[in-house]
């Protein structure tokens, strides 16, 4: 009885296999949610950016008639389009720059052992975990132009006189820094983060090696580690420029811009145009702009991590 | 590799994991169809009306707003609810709720373009419009700027109010050096003498909404404007203009501080508060405050009209309106509540305290509730200068309509970048106002073909 029932067991499997237990039909039900909310929350955005371009829609006037090229045309030939696009180049790569070096800096100390590191590395995350409206007021407070702490500090240790204290969001170059300043506060977690992965995974006897031979901290560093961590780096670069590039909350949130559009970039003047002023075709218009650049740089930093990683 | 493959012995297997999800997602997906008879019945039972506006600066006037509405729903066997967002955010959340086509039923706009731009999206309230004047008296030129489309005699929304622009000087010091900033240019030569004494005026340089207010009166006091009346040619580039823009200049250099380049809407108010301003233009929010916070201090501010150019006298005020959008439930009620708050504007004036100045001519009789009389301030006339309001008040787009390419020259902060762009050297005032010509040129002509 029991080898009857043992040979009859793996008939029933077989002639009853369950759909679900089939590989082919499993792999692309999983990755199906996956496409699907590329095509619906990225494709389709996309491809309606496109549309609204070449478009005459406005809120006043939601109407798709046609008109080529012409609201790229008048989006260039605007004076603060073109500086505006200027400035989400000097941003991005400003804010990628001192978010890196801080991110490294941050890794290294992290490293570290000492007393309370793991509340350290807790608190270290909270910039990014922290609402971005919530963070950049606390922010505008700290530029205010009377009650600045910064410019208090600054005055206290004798390092600028009152009369003359900067107007951190006054000032067009200062105004810059500022935003950058921010946003780069908020991506050196995800920095600090990415560093510390790619630290734990250099090995150790590498290491030892190079230090025995001689090297020292600097000579380890770029000749050695550097090189190794190079792949987690470029995706943090991809990561950090793609969320830069296309932000508009911090300088919407400190500057609307300002001063003379010296902070104005790509995401907030889209925003501006084609939501506060309902606008849309030169709106999506603007936005496309952000296009080409962040296809060029994630192609280029693609190369370069597949070259690395050959 | 499958067919060596071992079924799983635990209580979870896939087969089983998939047959619970479905039944659980069949039970969700049907739920709805199941129940909506019923949902719908109840739906049709309880009558809503929800109202979306900003946060009151005064926020008395919220709480007012709220239990009126409140009692109003109560008498009508209404729901209503009202919701409060900031006033800046009052743009994206109207161009978000006729995306989706729902949302509130009456959307409080704050500022001038929301009802032009959002013409075809709202109800015609031309009716409601007129029965208020009617009642109430004629609607005043700012509700006629920012409703009513002369073009498609379309009234798109109700003028509910608008906030003035006075003056707030300290009378303490202006008396000292034995002035009253009257003109323009009592605020150029007085700012100067109270600047060296270490109280500068100030009037912002930033990207907010005051600034954009304040220039534009200045510009109208010395006869420019950025557009004629027809409301389609800029005429900005004019000698009148260059006249203003060298006058901030001067303002700039010889009677305020650099910090006005970074200051947002309540950046004047504090620097009022500090007592280091001498003047501000601003509306009486920024007294109201200090009275709470400074009452020593808030004695020594007085308030006078906006200062008067060679030209004329006017400010821009900010003005408010209510529309009912066409996707609304209860476009009936809608009407129905604003109809009852015109009626009861005087209770709503007061709740504002003499914040929120009438749009029709005999909704608040003169002499105005607290504003004639105010008992929180010394004297208790001190604002009754606010009465006079209407006749020195116009709003975007002066001469003509205001709308969405008015509007989109205030968003972008054409005018205070030129004022900006000449204060610092940036560029020389004839610099300055042709490229602010340009700019808004390229705005009116893409909005003339909309």
């Amino acid at each position: 009885m029991s080898v009857i029932a043992q040979a009859a067991a793996p008939r029933r499997l077989a002639r009853s296999r369950f759909t679900f237990d089939r590989l082919e039909v499993l792999g692309p039900l999983f990755i199906m949610p996956a496409i699907l909310y590329v095509i619906v929350l990225v494709g389709l955005p996309f491809l309606l950016a496109l549309y609204y371009s070449v478009s005459a829609y406005s809120i006043f006037n939601p109407s798709y008639t046609f008109v080529g090229l012409k609201n790229f045309r008048e989006v260039i030939d605007s004076e603060i389009f073109r500086r505006t696009l200027a400035n989400t180049l000097i941003f991005t790569i400003s804010a990628q720059i001192i978010g890196l070096l801080l991110g490294k800096i941050g890794a290294m100390l992290l490293m570290q052992e000492f007393p309370g590191r793991r509340l350290a590395r807790a608190l270290i995350v909270l910039p990014w975990a922290v609402p971005v409206s919530l963070a950049t007021l606390a922010w505008v407070w700290m530029f205010d132009s009377l009650y600045s702490v910064i410019n208090w500090t600054l005055v206290a240790a004798g390092l600028i006189d009152a009369a003359h204290r900067p107007q951190w969001l006054g000032q067009e170059d200062l105004a810059m820094i500022a935003v950058a300043v921010v946003h780069a506060w908020r991506l050196f977690p995800f920095g600090v983060v990415i560093f510390l992965a790619g630290f734990t995974s250099v090995p150790q006897d590498v290491l030892d090696a190079a230090t025995i031979d001689g090297a020292g901290f600097w000579r380890r560093n770029y000749q050695i580690i550097l090189p190794i961590i190079a792949p987690i780096i470029m995706i943090a670069v991809i990561f950090g420029t793609v969320f830069t590039f296309t932000d508009l909350s911090v300088v919407y949130l400190l500057t609307k811009g300002g001063p003379i559009n010296s902070t104005q970039v790509l995401g907030s003047l889209a925003f501006q145009v084609g939501i506060l002023s309902g606008d849309v075709a030169h709106g999506a218009a603007i936005c496309l702009f952000l296009f080409p650049f962040l296809l060029v740089a994630v192609i280029l930093l693609l190369r370069s991590l597949r070259r690395r990683e050959i | 590799m499958r067919s060596g493959r071992k079924l799983s012995t635990s209580a979870v297997t896939r087969r089983g994991f998939f047959k619970q999800v479905g039944a659980a997602a069949a039970a969700a997906g049907l739920a709805p169809a199941v129940s909506s008879p019923f949902v719908s019945t109840a739906l049709a039972q309880a009558k809503t009306l929800k109202i979306l506006q900003w946060s009151h600066f005064v926020p008395q006037y919220d709480k007012w707003f709220d239990g009126f509405a409140t009692e109003w729903g109560k008498k009508n066997g209404v729901t209503v609810t009202v919701d409060h967002i900031p006033h800046l955010e009052l743009p994206a959340r109207a161009a978000a709720e006729v995306s989706a086509g729902a949302g509130h039923d009456i959307f409080a706009y704050g500022g001038s373009g929301g009802p032009h731009l959002y013409e075809k999206h709202a109800v015609d309230l031309s009716s409601l419009v007129g029965e208020v004047e009617k009642k109430h008296g004629k609607v005043h030129q700012i509700g006629r700027q920012i409703a009513y489309n002369e073009g498609t005699k379309v009234w798109s929304a109700l003028p509910a109010y608008y906030i003035r622009f006075p003056g707030l000087y300290r009378k303490d010091l202006w008396d000292e050096i034995g002035m009253k900033p009257d003109t323009w240019e009592d605020i150029r030569v007085g700012g100067a003498k109270l600047k060296a004494k270490g109280t500068p005026i100030g009037i912002g340089l930033g990207h907010s909404v005051d600034p954009n207010l304040s220039y534009r009166s200045m510009l109208w006091s010395y006869g420019a404007s950025e557009c004629d009346d027809t409301g389609k040619r800029v005429t900005l580039n004019s000698k009148e203009t260059l006249e203003v823009v060298k006058l901030v200049r001067a303002l700039y250099k010889d009677a305020m501080e650099p910090e006005v380049l970074s200051w947002d809407d309540a950046s004047n108010n504090r620097y009022l508060a500090s007592g280091r301003g001498s003047w501000i233009h601003n509306p009486i929010s920024a007294y109201r405050s200090i009275q709470k916070s400074n009452p020593e201090l808030a004695d020594k501010i007085y308030i006078w009209k906006t200062p008067a150019g060679p030209v004329r006298r006017l400010a821009a005020g900010a003005p408010n309106s209510y529309a009912v959008w066409r996707f609304a439930r209860n476009k009936d009620a809608a009407i129905e509540f604003l109809r009852y708050w015109t009626d009861n504007y005087l209770a709503a004036f007061e709740a504002s305290t003499g914040y929120n100045h009438p749009l029709f001519e005999d909704m608040v009789p003169k002499p105005m509730p607290i504003l004639s009389n105010d008992p929180t301030s010394h004297p208790a006339d001190k604002l009754q200068v606010l009465e006079t309001a209407n006749e020195w008040h116009a709003t975007y787009g002066y001469p003509g309509p205001a709308g969405p390419a008015s509007d989109e020259v205030a968003e972008s902060f054409v005018i205070v970048d030129m004022m900006a762009k000449a204060a610092t050297d940036k560029a020389t005032p004839e610099e300055a106002v042709a490229w602010a010509q340009k700019e808004i040129e390229l705005i009116y002509r893409k909005w003339s073909a909309a």
